[in-house]
């Protein structure tokens, strides 16, 4: 039964076969232990290094970002305050001279008053005398033509002329 | 007797188509005949996968650039899919770690060497004598024991397999045999036949289909047989795609089942 004892052949290992098998797979072993999986293990390390130290890079870029942005707000925001205070003070500055201004229109405004109020009556005092003058030569010339001689004397006339213009200043 | 019995055999051969038989498997050694060292078709096959192997495997990794080109991405791939398909998935990356070279160099090893099944020249699996599956399945054999002896120490494993909780105590007369038989034999032996027989299956196949289209299209002058022919010569085509997919799968199997009984040494806890 040639058939039979191969089929039980079949499962019985040869030695030589033991040895070749175990022999293939210890060098197999060996290489891919020592030499093939390290080899491709340090580029798988290598480029997964790369790859986070690029991610880190990009963090930082990030972060970098983020502060540049922060410190341009605070400048824009002093910035705003700082404004906000020129104009205000512009402002204040602004209400200030035109207060000043008014007050100094105000003075010289009483001071024109005052200064014509004081000329109007001076005026009015050169006036009075000048009419004095006046209404006594023409009152006398008056008085004169129609008393003739009688007058001519000076005593009498100013005495009358004093009186007339006293009448008169009662009137007024 | 058996005289006559292989007269009649050697005839049949003679006129019959040329079918592959289980002496295939069985080949005469070629080279240093009655030693330890003895060399037969199957273990040439297998010295000079092995050869192949480690010269594209070395040159590979010795060219290993951190921009990979199409060659490199393609290794890459298969090494990723072992480490993350298989081992990492089964144990995760921290226990895994360890077991990663291990379980690359079995895939590696069995998958080249299956398909030698389907490459001309060799037509003969480097994996399709029971050595060398029985020789892979006893490096998990002791990876695991050793596994279990260092993570929970043997004792503890031993209770732990053969006396799996949740199962009423009379049973344990049964169970505990059984369990035991398991993680001392049937693993490594199941392995073992799974792979071998898997192969052996393969070439029976494949080499039926190849012999009868061989006979019909070109031994017999019939247009009508030519035909026959051609349907078996189709088959053992499409067999060959299909042995293709088991030496890939039968690889995987044998790597996913290593990876799987070394898990199982680890302790249960979480």
């Amino acid at each position: 039964m040639p058939q039979a004892t191969d089929g039980v052949r079949l499962f019985l290992p040869e030695t030589y076969d033991i040895v070749w098998s175990l022999v293939i797979l210890v060098v197999i072993a060996v290489a891919f232990y020592k030499f093939i999986l390290p080899k491709f293990q340090s580029v798988f390390d290598e480029r997964a290094e790369k790859i986070e130290g690029g991610m880190a890079k990009a963090q930082k870029a990030q972060e970098d970002a983020d502060a540049a942005k922060r410190k341009y707000e605070d400048q824009l925001n002093n910035a705003r305050v700082d404004a906000a205070k020129i104009r205000d003070d512009a402002r204040d500055e602004a209400g200030s001279i035109i207060a000043d201004a008014h007050k100094r229109a105000d003075a010289e405004a009483t001071q024109i008053t005052t200064n014509a109020r004081r000329s109007i009556a001076s005026q009015q005092q050169q006036a009075l005398v000048s009419l004095k003058g006046q209404v006594g030569t023409l009152a006398t010339a008056l008085a004169g033509k129609i008393l003739g001689a009688k007058l001519e004397d000076g005593d009498v006339q100013s005495t009358m002329i004093d009186s007339v213009i006293d009448e008169l200043e009662q009137s007024k | 007797m058996s005289q006559v019995g292989s007269m009649t055999m050697l005839l049949s051969e003679a006129s019959g188509p040329s079918l592959p038989t289980i002496k295939d498997f069985l080949p005469p050694e070629i080279l240093f005949q009655g030693t330890p060292f003895a060399i037969n078709r199957i273990i040439f096959i297998r010295i000079v996968a092995t050869i192949v192997l480690l010269t594209v495997m070395c040159v590979t990794a010795s060219r290993v650039k951190l921009i990979p080109g199409r060659w490199q991405s393609a290794v890459e791939w298969v090494l990723d899919f072992v480490r993350n398909g298989i081992v990492y998935s089964v144990l995760g990356s921290e226990r895994g770690k360890r077991y990663v070279p291990m379980i690359t160099t079995i895939f590696m090893t069995v998958f080249v060497f299956n398909l030698c099944g389907v490459i001309p020249g060799a037509n003969m699996a480097a994996t399709a004598t029971i050595a060398t599956p029985l020789v892979f399945a006893l490096w998990t054999w002791c990876q695991y024991w050793i596994a279990a002896a260092r993570e929970q120490g043997l004792g503890h494993y031993l209770k732990e397999e053969m006396f799996p909780k949740g199962v009423p105590w009379p049973m344990y007369v049964i169970v505990a045999p059984i369990q035991l038989f398991e993680i001392a034999i049937v693993r490594p032996f199941s392995l073992t036949l799974r792979l071998f027989a898997n192969m052996l299956a393969g070439h029976m196949l494949v080499g039926t289909c190849l012999a009868m289209g061989q006979f019909y299209i070109i031994e017999m002058s019939n247009k009508l047989m030519t035909l026959v022919g051609g349907v078996w010569l189709i088959a053992g085509l499409v067999f060959v795609c299909f042995e293709i997919f088991v030496a890939a799968l039968q690889a995987y199997v044998f790597a996913t089942l290593s990876t799987v009984y070394i898990s199982q040494s680890y302790p249960q806890a979480e």
